[in-house]
């Protein structure tokens, strides 16, 4: 699993991905680790088949009572498929995951770990020494959906939205962003329901001040492409199934 | 080997389950025999006078065993359960050994250490457990073949009741009939969950 440092500060904004020992019809994922000095908050963990690469990796950075925090962006089996497996490991940790998916979530296996709805409004994560926001970004796309904002770093992870499917072993920040589009496009155009939910979204996330836009899948965004990319998302039409 | 051993406990569980909703089923036609009988029964008057009191007897007896078979599913369900934690501890037992050939060298990997003895330690409990359950389960089944049996013993005497019948001969006899076959029923199905659960404590 490679690791790439993308905030370093009073704690530490962590990447998890481009696993080399993936199986091949999985979808490659992204994860997130925010690193205080004392607690740890691990965002869309990720699949079933990725807790032991990923838990492996995480192991360069924290022990197992020091991750605290889990956070799902929405229910897909890429996301969190992996919950039953960390209730077994970490012996006091919460998940903050919608209220809306509890029963649908708790399926995976949640008994040790508490589960801790968030509301449809959002809300935050305290990790102690630094506080996360969570931002609604429902039908984006799961009906209840969630990214999440760190104002210190200026990241935004931004769950699904933003996503691209790229080859194996790719770069972690976009260099081309013309070149990338293709990449984006279908994945949006066919996985995001409402353009009406993405003009509300954008309009959110256009005030917020961000320097990395971090998805779950593919590369991040980084300074001016975040501009580019929410502009390219705004003219996008998304829903083209029906 | 762990893996196959929840598997077939799942399969041996859910075949449990199957076998004693269809025994559910067949202790409500008996009931329903009964009430059937007792009208019977009633019109024949004097002439089904001995066999009055069988029909209360064969409801009673179907009322026993929707009973214990009420009180069996608990046991059911509550094996079902064990086995989903069995295997869900299972598989991480599995993944966490992954994970120390994974983290050889990362700074935090001892810390690992002890969510896997725990896991473990609750794997045997729980398939510990489940092993009690089963012996008890087996002695609730053979409960259950008590009313069964009495069924088929008071099916034989109500043939011999209803040949005194007179013109309601038939309609009882054909009442002994379907008592008799479902007692039978149960009995057949009351073995295949006894053997189902066999096979795992043979599995041992
Ligand atoms: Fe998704
Ligand atoms: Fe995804």
């Amino acid at each position: 699993m490679r690791m790439t440092k993308i905030y370093e500060g009073a704690y530490q904004w962590i990447m998890f991905g481009r696993d080399v020992h993936k199986p091949e019809k999985i979808i490659d994922t992204n994860q997130y680790m925010v690193r205080t000095a004392n607690r740890c908050l691990l965002i869309d963990p990720g699949g079933i088949e990725l807790f032991a690469p990923m838990l492996a990796a995480v192991l360069h950075h924290a022990p197992v009572e020091e991750i605290t925090d889990l956070f799902a962006s929405h229910q897909d089996p890429d996301i969190i498929s992996s919950l039953g497996l960390w209730d077994q490991a970490l012996p006091n940790a919460k998940l903050h995951a919608a209220t809306l998916w509890e029963g649908f979530l708790r399926h995976f296996g949640c008994e040790t770990i508490e589960y801790v709805p968030i509301p449809d409004h959002g809300g935050v994560i305290n990790l102690g020494t630094t506080e996360l926001q969570i931002v609604p970004a429902h039908y984006l796309h799961a009906s209840a959906n969630f990214h999440i904002y760190d104002p210190h770093a200026k990241i935004l992870m931004s769950g699904d939205v933003g996503a691209a499917l790229e080859a194996p072993g790719t770069p972690v920040f976009v260099d081309n962003f013309d070149m990338h589009v293709e990449k984006m496009r279908f994945f949006h155009q066919r996985w995001m329901p409402s353009n009406q939910a993405k003009r509300a979204w954008i309009d959110r996330v256009r005030k917020l001040d961000i320097d990395i836009l971090a998805p779950q899948h593919g590369r991040m965004f980084k300074g001016d492409d975040v501009k580019r990319f929410l502009d390219w998302f705004e003219a996008l039409q998304v829903g083209i199934a029906v | 080997m762990q893996v196959n051993q929840t598997k077939s406990q799942f399969v041996a569980v859910a075949s449990i389950a199957a076998e004693l909703s269809a025994v559910m089923e067949v202790a409500k036609e008996i009931s329903l025999a009964a009430a059937n009988a007792k009208a019977i029964a009633f019109r024949a008057g004097e002439k089904a006078k001995g066999f009055q009191p069988i029909t209360d007897f064969i409801n009673e007896l179907a009322k026993d065993t929707i009973e214990l078979v009420n009180n069996i599913n608990e046991y059911a369900f509550h094996l079902y359960r064990l086995t989903v934690n069995e295997q869900r501890m299972t598989e991480a037992c599995r993944r966490f050994e992954k994970v120390g050939q994974l983290a050889v060298g990362a700074r935090y990997a001892d810390s690992l250490a002890t969510p896997l003895q725990e896991v473990r330690l609750r794997t045997q409990i729980c398939h510990r457990e489940f092993i009690i359950q089963v012996s008890e389960l087996l002695i609730k089944l053979a409960d259950v073949m008590h009313p069964a049996r009495a069924a088929r013993v008071i099916a034989a005497n109500s043939r011999i009741e209803a040949s005194q019948a007179g013109e309601y001969l038939q309609s009882l006899q054909a009442v002994a009939e379907s008592v008799d076959n479902a007692a039978q029923i149960i009995n057949d199905k009351v073995h295949k969950c006894r053997s189902a659960l066999t096979i795992i404590n043979v599995a041992e």
